[in-house]
């Protein structure tokens, strides 16, 4: 099976202080992959540099066997919700269309067939009936959904994540977590940064250990140690001691 | 208004109400952008450092209108990437990267042009760069200002898409291949058009007036990007156009009551607009505020009346009111249906429904507090308080099972049921008819209350007496009384 991503001996340093070392990852398709670390081990890091948000100082990576410059509609990015100004005069049908932005030439208009693919997105969501809400008057899930919705139009090959359930209701945590399910079903590759390790074991079919350098990676009921889990996470009793008790 | 029309028969005058139409135009379009991505005071940077353009043209080229048009644009679009390098390359604060370089800028501009004036004996006057000279548009300015206006609608309107997405989620934009660098230089570009061309309507100084005031209006007026810009574009031309003719006729300088329009117009919206202006706000709090009071009202009402002693001294006397005011409240809730009209003092039905709703929320909440938070009896009536006027009947219901519908609250005052009223309660019984309780009621508690009282679905009972406080049912071997309150929102049918 051909990787959707393949990360090759990345290394990133922020101000000298290195935050990613000699990374080599090869991801399938068709599969929920849990990114899990500590704070600080490098995960948003990997995101930005897989998206090329940040510059790649060593190393390489391929998006479906290209840099990803030449395959930017392949992949979609959910940021984390607090970089978002919600005072913003947008509404969540605006915010959602601009999942069908990369889709489009700079002369073509967005025409009533992304209208649809939006519509479809946001009932698929759950939202449809917020569609004329500034993104403000939303709780945090609907937020969330809204993103999700605005990913899903982008139809990608490739979900990228960032702490999706971070302020977010049970039920949207469910219909998200299913949604991203169905998505690997239809084979798309799906990485998301999660904290809650009680929930790891249920959500992911692999998990990616972090910590500055990979810890692990493979299928989540072999990976997902004890063992590993306390590389990942060295010294940190607690967490240690939550997992114990799930 | 006599004069205005008179002067309106000079071309000048129109000449003039076109190009700050045109420029209001502009600067309200770009300025929306300019305002949501927080560049204020790049507009008011660009506007001043253009200056030292408009010399170098004069010298190489003399007087040309084309001339300081491309002379100032390469200014300005110098001065973008110098304040866009200071801020990425060195550790100077945003803000001060754009001031160092604008003030720099405009001080070489002032100094070039007293220098022109006075050694080559021309004619340039700094004062109609600083407050512009609209009056003295000439038709190749006319058309210089109109090319740029189109130049500047097609962008936007060609552009919009990757403006808004730039704007709001730069990330988003980079991560869909959308250069955000590109854009925000060609956003520059488009400013210094602009700007160049406002200089001789409203000059240097009031240019950022122009570029902020009506895009900051549009923004209180609306919530959707495309909304906002046309507000702001027809705010723009409003606040030039009024601005010009306030300007001929009390024969004052145009550029500063155009401004002065335009801040006239932002003051009318901050506090008359719908939903997000201060008058609206207000009267929303005081709606708010008069919910919460009418609320203590009925429930203090339904407290009192259970022990007969509802009266306006007692009711003023609990929730620390005056006499005065409580009576005004009063007329409004009997206007409401909350309090029967025809008696002084007496909650209707209704108002007895909303009132236990309401001890049912404050009691339940307190529960909560001290059986789930673990707060401290005392601790909790000020925090149930606040909260019995927000909680929404899922959130109560929800609480009520996660307590395993409790019938007393912390203190060991009674909650009251859920209120609703049963397809056929138990309180329209007839006596001496036989009855049965369904199967089916409004709520667990009410199960569990008859539960408790030991009546079961199968039994038969008969309606021995009922009365005001109470409702008296007896099968072959008990008497089991039911208060009226109770009786009201059970279930019951009648059997043969």
């Amino acid at each position: 099976m051909s990787n959707s991503i393949s990360v090759h001996d990345l290394s990133i340093s922020y101000d000298r202080k290195r935050v990613l070392t000699n990374i080599f990852l090869n991801i399938e398709p068709g599969k929920v992959i849990g990114v899990v670390g500590p704070n600080g081990a490098g995960k948003s890091t990997l995101f930005k540099s897989i998206l090329n948000l940040i510059h790649v100082q060593s190393g390489k990576i391929l998006i479906e066997g290209v840099p990803i410059e030449e395959n930017r509609k392949s992949i979609a990015y959910v940021p984390q919700r607090d970089e978002v100004d919600w005072d913003f005069p947008a509404i969540v049908n605006d915010i959602v269309l601009m999942g069908r932005y990369p889709h489009k030439t700079v002369w073509k208009r967005l025409s009533k067939h992304d209208q649809d693919i939006a519509d479809h997105a946001m009932q698929n969501l759950g939202i449809a009936n917020l569609k004329n809400r500034q993104i403000g008057q939303l709780s945090g899930g609907q937020q969330q959904r809204v993103f999700i919705a605005r990913a899903l139009c982008q139809n990608p090959s490739i979900f990228l994540l960032d702490e999706p359930f971070v302020g977010v209701d049970i039920p949207t945590e469910e219909r998200i977590i299913q949604i991203l399910k169905q998505q690997a079903e239809a084979g798309k590759t799906l990485l998301v940064v999660h904290h809650d390790l009680s929930t790891v074991m249920q959500y992911f079919d692999q998990v990616i250990l972090l910590n500055q350098r990979l810890i692990a990676f493979g299928d989540t009921d072999k990976v997902f140690t004890q063992e590993n889990i306390a590389k990942a996470y060295s010294g940190q009793l607690s967490i240690l001691q939550k997992i114990a008790m799930v | 208004m006599a004069e205005l029309l008179e002067v309106l028969q000079y071309e000048w005058a129109w000449r003039a109400l076109l190009a700050s139409s045109m420029v209001g135009l502009m600067c309200g379009i770009l300025g929306c952008f300019i305002v949501l991505r927080n560049m204020a005071l790049i507009g008011d940077a660009l506007s001043h450092a253009i200056l030292p353009g408009v010399v170098v043209a004069f010298t190489i080229l003399g007087y040309n209108v084309l001339g300081f048009f491309i002379g100032s644009v390469i200014a300005g679009i110098l001065s973008a990437v110098a304040i866009t390098w200071i801020q990425h390359n060195a550790k100077t604060k945003n803000d001060a990267a754009i001031g160092i370089v604008f003030t720099a800028m405009f001080s070489i501009g002032v100094i070039g042009i007293s220098w022109l004036s006075r050694n080559e004996g021309v004619h340039l006057d700094l004062k109609d760069f600083l407050f512009g000279n609209v009056l003295g548009v000439e038709n190749e300015d006319l058309w210089l200002t109109a090319a740029i206006c189109a130049y500047v609608l097609l962008s936007v309107v060609v552009f919009y898409r990757y403006l808004f997405i730039t704007t709001f989620q730069p990330t988003i934009a980079q991560t869909m291949g959308i250069s955000v660098k590109l854009i925000h230089y060609y956003l520059m570009l488009l400013l210094s058009f602009a700007v160049v061309a406002a200089l001789q309507t409203v000059g240097v100084i009031l240019v950022v007036a122009m570029l902020i005031t009506p895009a900051s209006t549009a923004l209180l007026l609306t919530n959707r990007l495309n909304k906002v810009v046309v507000i702001s574009s027809v705010l723009g031309i409003l606040s030039a156009v009024l601005g010009l003719i306030a300007a001929i006729i009390f024969e004052t300088t145009p550029g500063p009551a155009m401004a002065i329009v335009a801040t006239i117009i932002y003051l009318l919206a901050l506090f008359l607009a719908p939903e997000k202006g201060i008058v609206a706000k207000r009267v929303i709090q005081h709606r708010v505020r008069e919910k919460i009071e009418d609320e203590h009202i009925l429930k203090e009402s339904i407290k009192l009346s259970i022990t007969n002693q509802l009266s306006f001294e007692n009711l003023a006397s609990k929730l620390d009111i005056g006499t005065a005011k409580l009576k005004r409240r009063i007329l409004k809730l009997k206007k409401n249906g909350l309090f029967n009209a025809s008696h002084l003092l007496q909650l209707s039905p209704e108002g007895k429904a909303r009132a236990s709703s309401l001890v049912r929320a404050h009691r339940l909440w307190e529960t909560y507090l001290v059986d789930k938070i673990g707060l401290d009896e005392t601790q909790i009536h000020a925090e149930a308080d606040k909260l019995e006027h927000l909680l929404s009947d899922e959130i109560l219901d929800e609480v009520d099972q996660s307590l395993g519908y409790p019938t007393l609250d912390p203190h060991g005052s009674p909650i009251p049921p859920k209120f609703g009223t049963p397809e056929s309660p138990l309180f329209n019984m007839n006596i001496g008819q036989t009855i049965k309780i369904t199967t089916r009621q409004l709520s667990n508690q009410v199960i569990k209350t008859l539960w408790e009282l030991g009546i079961k679905p199968e039994n038969s009972l008969r309606v021995h007496s009922k009365n005001d406080q109470e409702i008296i049912l007896q099968d072959e071997d008990t008497i089991v009384s039911i208060k009226t309150d109770l009786a009201r929102t059970i279930n019951a049918i009648e059997i043969e």
